[in-house]
């Protein structure tokens, strides 16, 4: 292994996204008033993907080097087919909710909602077209998007080492290609489609991945340069209007700044009004935050960084755990102490099983340091 | 120490439950044997119905077209009188009695807002109505239809009607428990609000509304009895015509 230090900036900005996901995805979960869609036009989705890139091609791009393209290859699949995994047993906990709410609530009154339930008519087909990652229920639509990614991974690395800035044309092209044909990936049922389009969202993987692989050397991204002024510019902008949404959809006096040209902004396609400001603010944070920040050592960032460090274990439990809050929420109590405690218990569950994970991955990394007794010292094996 | 603070705050929410359900039982109906009550803030509005008005003042007559789905034909009652364009139709005849009002129910189930537009060539505009009520966004939230093709058919259809002198409000999805747990619903209810409010068009919350009764256990979506499933589908329609009707007068005031 290279003596580079691990980055934690990364880990504590995935720890952050992944924790901001939970959140999320609890619908109308006070909290999520302090989680970045309120604040910015993209939210934690594209820091998710945008860091998972850029961790992939350090991981695999040192692999690559060191055990060549083969034992790359290999690797970034065998993490593919884990997280395709996930997705299925997470898949599996959705079927056995839904099918046990179609078949015990038969409101009539609700024939129109019931019809999310129409796959289970064809069972032969729904559990098919989940695993060909063709079915996409709510919620189970980012794993898809990363396990594609991950797949093709080994070429777009490969590319990116020989030839990075041809990669990254011909990935941008794809993305302008999204933005002006609007052509998307189809899914299951029919006339569904994949709702983080790959074509348009690869683009954000491969900038994270041409920066982790250090094939561009960054060294404009220094503070004070015109960049930096810039990115201020616009995630300045994205900021204030972006809030002014938030404030006015809670208090309605307030004006939406550019509501009326600006909303709404296309999260599917990855908008140009998200990249932008989430590029600006990529280059804020890599020019103001240093790798030795003194935050990154304190405690209070230890157990997000943690959570950042096991990103496929923390994303699925925030998954399950979102639901099983909402559950809670729309079952006993939404008030706003409800809310907060469901936030706190859940963010806690993900940080103890994150310290959990890593205490285990560290016992099996640390070899015994105890003799075994040797024959003839005692106690014999038989 | 987190777990305990969790639990007794999960423990307070089920005595707020209870002490709801008991205030419930013991407030008399308010409505023609049905509690419709509803927290002001949920009846608050702000956009006005100009033609509406106008057409009153000139003692009518009303043509009101209320299009939508399945809740809109008000099947699970068991007849078109009870679905609620027919009790809206009841309540406002009863307050304009020298004016003809008529509420023309069509509801066709499953469709999306986009759907519906597409049949607003036939069963609105031929109508000649000086009022739209749009019942939407169940399908699209049900089928995960993208966003910004829901908000572009509303506002297509919000164009349409406002170039035709045409009023229009828009009404957004039923609540259940049940439905909301597996059911995406914040981003669509989102949607067709953002987009009323962008076009000063009201959108009468009857998803919060159904919350609250569903809350205060008026009405208990969940856990309906088979033979009781009709009688609930007609009071929660009637329900919703006396608070639409309210909506109305106060959105002509």
């Amino acid at each position: 292994m290279p003596s580079q230090p691990r980055d934690l900036r990364l880990d504590f900005f995935r720890g952050v996204a992944l924790i901001f996901i939970f959140i999320d995805h609890i619908p109308e979960n006070v909290a999520s008033y302090f989680t970045l869609q309120a604040v910015q036009f993209f939210d934690a989705a594209e820091v998710f993907i945008f860091i998972s890139g850029y961790t992939a091609a350090l991981v695999y791009g040192r692999t690559l080097a060191v055990q060549g393209a083969t034992y790359a290859t290999a690797q970034a699949l065998r993490r593919a087919w884990q997280l395709y995994v996930a997705h299925i047993f997470l898949f599996v906990m959705f079927i056995a909710e839904v099918s046990y709410i179609a078949t015990t609530f038969k409101n009539p009154m609700y024939n129109d909602e019931m019809r999310v339930a129409d796959f289970l008519d064809e069972p032969h087909m729904a559990i098919v077209q989940a695993l060909l990652l063709q079915f996409q229920p709510t919620f189970l639509d980012i794993l898809p998007l990363y396990i594609l990614l991950l797949a093709v991974f080994p070429v777009m690395l490969i590319g990116l080492r020989f030839h990075p800035v041809m990669v990254l044309v011909l990935s941008l092209l794809l993305y302008v290609i999204v933005q002006v044909t609007n052509i998307s990936v189809p899914a299951y049922p029919e006339g569904h489609v994949w709702y983080f389009n790959p074509f348009a969202w690869q683009f954000l993987f491969a900038a994270g991945a041409a920066l982790g692989l250090g094939t561009l050397r960054a060294r404009w991204l220094r503070p004070g340069g015109v960049l930096t002024a810039m990115a201020l510019g616009i995630a300045g902008a994205g900021l204030v209007v972006k809030l002014s949404w938030t404030i006015h959809g809670i208090w309605d006096p307030f004006p939406g700044l550019f509501l009326k040209e600006l909303w709404p902004v296309n999260k599917n396609n990855l908008s140009p009004i998200r990249l932008a400001p989430f590029f600006a603010t990529v280059v804020l944070a890599a020019a103001l935050v240093s790798p030795s920040a003194g935050f990154l050592g304190a405690p209070v960032a230890k157990p997000v960084i943690l959570c950042g460090q096991q990103s496929l274990e923390v994303f699925c439990l925030g998954i399950l755990l979102s639901a099983l809050g909402h559950f809670a929420l729309t079952e006993y109590d939404s008030s706003i102490g409800i809310q907060l405690a469901v936030n706190a218990a859940g963010i806690f569950a993900l940080c103890m099983t994150a310290k959990m994970i890593d205490w285990y991955k560290t016992m099996g990394r640390v070899a015994p340091t105890v003799p075994v007794p040797g024959p003839g010292k005692g106690i014999s094996p038989r | 120490m987190k777990h305990r603070l969790a639990g007794g705050l999960l423990e307070r929410g089920f005595h707020l439950v209870v002490g709801a359900l008991t205030v419930a039982a013991i407030v008399p109906p308010a409505f023609g044997g049905v509690q419709c009550k509803v927290p002001s803030e949920l009846t608050r509005i702000e956009d006005r119905l100009p033609h509406l008005n106008e057409r009153l003042r000139a003692g009518g007559p009303v043509k009101i077209v209320a299009i939508g789905g399945a809740s809109t034909t008000g099947a699970a009652a068991g007849s078109p009188e009870l679905a609620y364009p027919h009790r809206l139709q009841e309540v406002l005849g009863r307050w304009y009695p020298n004016i003809p009002v008529t509420v023309v129910n069509k509801g066709v189930p499953r469709q999306t807002a986009q759907q519906m537009l597409e049949r607003f060539p036939s069963d609105v505009i031929a109508e000649d109505p000086v009022l739209v009520i749009w019942e939407t966004g169940t399908t699209d939230a049900v089928r995960g239809v993208e966003i910004e093709d829901l908000a572009a058919a509303l506002q297509s259809g919000i164009d349409e009607l406002k170039t035709r002198s045409i009023d229009i409000m828009l009404i957004d999805m039923q609540f259940s428990r049940s439905t909301v747990t597996v059911i995406d619903f914040e981003r669509y209810l989102n949607t067709l609000h953002r987009v009323g409010d962008v076009n000063d068009v009201y959108v009468f919350p009857r998803f919060e509304m159904m919350r609250y009764w569903s809350e205060q256990n008026v009405f208990n979506f969940d856990g309906v009895s088979k033979e009781e499933r009709a009688s609930l589908a007609a009071s929660v329609y009637e329900c919703i015509g006396r608070k639409l009707a309210e909506a109305i007068r106060a959105a002509i005031e």
